[in-house]
């Protein structure tokens, strides 16, 4: 009986066949995919801003809290808002599996000589701990020794970077790590044309091109814009120049300072939040410093504090500790459990959004599969007529037009996973490419995995079973008239 | 062999009631070859249709082989049409996408023979009937007499006991008609089938040792 067959109404199975391959496809690749990329995206994204012995400590919300535990519950009434102090480092220092608590100063936007002309602005400068900057620095007396300069660590994948003079571009250059050590730098803290973009990066050539003159006139003009709109005109120019040399490499898009150093720029960091207060802004809610509605830090409070704990520690129980004081606090292992958290609430939207689709079009596609088989059997009473006469079953009828339905849904769906197992092939490829190119960090870039393409077996196998059902049950119906077909009349038709 | 024990056939014609069979009694001896003839609509083809189990009698018994039709559920009578008897149309019904081995091999498939042993059969028969050069042709590459050869050659496939014609020269002109007949006398002396016609051709009938004349229904 199987291989015998009616001859399917070709176009129109064929029609059936390619619409359920489509609900396939988009199926079977968001779920080849989005695994990969939740662990993609977990691991790059945030997580390795914050080094795996620091606790990152808030005296505001936790900016690394992306999702909190308790979505979905009404938030709780906000306290007064408690700022760190020289006398809570003091508390912490005195815990004995602390080796360092201090504040950080940052500031933005940054402008570094000879990294003016580069593809992204610095994010940040950090005045932070001389325990956390030293693990960034290969020689220690270049900290501790240096007196004539602000020792930086300065991100690695920038640096390694070169602009061509002549061939107007900028180019990979794998020794220029190594040049860029014992360099003497001017940064200039409030520099906020550091944000211009002086290249864009070109997809079909695979790299940075400088921008036009013109193009960055118009970014200069918007950057203004929002000057007005958020300070007062003396703040913008109220910018601060420091001397500074490279004397190692950290991980993410900034720059770090030791905490001594840092202090120089403080009063500068005062004087804007000063002038911010003096100057609110027009048009906005947001202020750039201090929260709305509550009084800012007075002198000698902070509003962030960085905690490094000792090797062996658990950071967990201090990061506890700290949290009982009243204090927001940020480690990897949270965040990164708060990111899977939002990841995987948007994996899962996607992933609805993927299955609606696709189970609308496999809907649509059962449609055609009952549709194409009620046609065959309407085209097909004589030959029924003749199989019935030549000793088919009723029951061999049936199994005849419910064979050709399934082999339909199966064929879809072999077709639509296999299509899909390439989309999701070639877009792991296009995805990790991008990934590669944009990942600033070499740390984070070791990161990414090979592929985000993920075959999850039991899901397919469930899937072909699943349609092979679902088109059983839509020609269930055909096939039960081709079954009740009566031959004599079949006949007496041909 | 075959015995029709007061047949009655009924069916309603939209409001109307038609009798297409009254009364009728027949008895067929096995490995006899009979013509059936009669005007349209007199019943020819229901009496066939009754005796291959495609049709049941409003009343009467139909018994073939011993075997009462009329007590037999699907799956047995299905069986009883596959073994006993063999098919012959007038337009030949051997489905357009299928080779001649396929279509001659088709009763197999219901009969659960495997592929390869039922093709090997086909191929053995239609090479008996001077086809082998055809195995492999579809029925538009094939000459009516060829096609009437094959459809022969698919009612004989399962060695049934009965083989029921309808008109099978109606669509052959006469040489070729006439060989269909030597084929379908060859077939009942060699083979002892007992052959059930229907025909208007009084020369096909020629071919027959009895002729069974019917006209509304009723014997004549």
């Amino acid at each position: 009986m199987t291989t015998q067959k009616l001859g399917l109404r070709k176009k129109r199975a064929a029609f059936a066949i390619i619409s359920m391959a489509l609900g396939v496809i988009v199926v079977v690749t968001a779920n080849s995919l989005m695994e990969g990329v939740r662990d993609v995206a977990i691991k790059t994204i945030w997580t390795e801003e914050i080094d795996p012995d620091v606790v990152r400590v808030y005296a505001g919300q936790n900016p690394y809290e992306f999702m909190p535990p308790d979505e979905g519950q009404p938030p709780k009434a906000q306290k007064r808002i408690q700022y760190l102090s020289e006398s809570v480092f003091d508390v912490i220092r005195g815990w004995s599996e602390v080796a360092a608590a201090d504040r950080p100063v940052a500031a933005q936007p940054v402008s570094i000589s000879g990294l003016d002309k580069r593809p992204q602005g610095i994010a940040e400068l950090q005045g932070v701990p001389e325990a956390l900057l030293l693990r960034y620095v290969t020689d220690r007396a270049l900290v501790t020794g240096s007196t004539n300069a602000i020792p930086l660590v300065v991100g690695e994948r920038e640096v390694r970077l070169r602009y061509d003079e002549k061939r107007g571009k900028l180019e990979d250059d794998p020794a220029g790590e190594k040049t860029w050590l014992g360099r003497e730098v001017t940064i200039v803290l409030g520099d906020n044309y550091a944000r211009l973009s002086h290249f864009s990066y070109d997809y079909s050539k695979r790299q940075f091109t400088p921008v036009g003159e013109d193009d960055l006139t118009a970014q200069r003009d918007t950057l203004e814009r929002g000057f007005r709109t958020q300070f007062d005109t003396t703040i913008y120019n109220t910018t601060l120049s420091l001397k500074g040399r490279v004397v190692g490499f950290c991980p993410g898009n900034r720059v770090l300072i030791p905490f001594d150093a840092a202090v120089l720029c403080e009063k500068w960091i005062d004087q804007r939040n000063q002038l911010a207060l003096r100057n609110p802004p027009r048009n906005t809610n947001q202020v750039a410093y201090g929260e709305r509605g509550r009084r800012g830090p007075k002198t000698g409070e902070y509003t962030e504090g960085l905690v490094i704990v000792k090797p062996g520690a658990n950071i967990e129980a201090v990061a506890k500790r700290i949290e009982d004081m009243g204090f927001s606090v940020a480690t990897r292992a949270r965040t990164f459990e708060s990111q899977a958290r939002a990841f995987d609430s948007s994996v899962r939207i996607v992933k609805e959004v993927a299955l609606a689709f696709g189970a609308l079009i496999l809907a649509l596609s059962c449609g055609l599969v009952w549709s194409t088989t009620s046609k065959t059997v309407s085209d097909s009473r004589a030959d029924i007529g003749l199989f019935r006469s030549l000793g088919a079953t009723k029951r061999e009828i049936r199994r005849l037009f419910l064979g050709e339905a399934v082999l339909q849904g199966v064929i879809g769906t072999v077709c639509g996973m296999l299509l899909g197992w390439a989309l999701a092939l070639t877009v792991s490829h296009w995805v990790l490419g991008y990934a590669r190119r944009e990942v600033l960090d070499p740390e984070e870039a070791l990161l990414i995995p090979d592929t985000i393409f993920s075959l999850n077996i039991r899901f397919c196998l469930l899937l072909v079973v699943g349609i092979a059902l679902v088109s059983l049950l839509a020609g269930l119906l055909p096939a039960n008239r081709a079954a009740n077909v009566d031959p004599v009349k079949a006949l007496k038709r041909e | 062999m075959i015995h029709l024990e007061n047949i009655s056939v009924e069916y309603r014609l939209k409001s109307e009631r038609v009798l297409a069979l009254r009364n009728l009694n027949l008895h067929i001896l096995e490995g006899s070859f009979e013509a059936i003839m009669g005007p349209s609509g007199s019943g020819k083809t229901t009496l066939i249709q009754l005796i291959a189990g495609l049709l049941t009698p409003t009343a009467g018994d139909v018994i073939v082989s011993g075997e009462n039709l009329n007590r037999l559920d699907d799956e047995k009578i299905s069986a009883f049409r596959n073994r006993t008897i063999g098919f012959v149309f007038q337009f030949f019904n051997l489905p357009s996408y299928y080779t001649a081995v396929d279509n001659v091999a088709l009763p197999l498939v219901f009969a659960g023979v495997d592929e390869r042993a039922r093709r090997e059969r086909a191929r053995n028969l239609l090479t008996e009937f001077g086809l082998q050069e055809r195995l492999d042709h579809k029925p538009d590459q094939l000459s009516g007499g060829e096609a009437q050869r094959v459809a022969i050659a698919r009612a004989l496939i399962t060695n049934p006991k009965i083989i029921l014609a309808d008109e099978p020269t109606g669509n052959l002109d006469r040489d070729t008609g006439a060989h269909v007949m030597d084929l379908l006398q060859k077939i009942n002396r060699e083979r002892g089938v007992t052959v059930l016609m229907v025909t208007h051709d009084e020369k096909a009938a020629a071919f027959a040792q009895r002729v069974i004349r019917i006209e509304k229904g009723e014997l004549v």
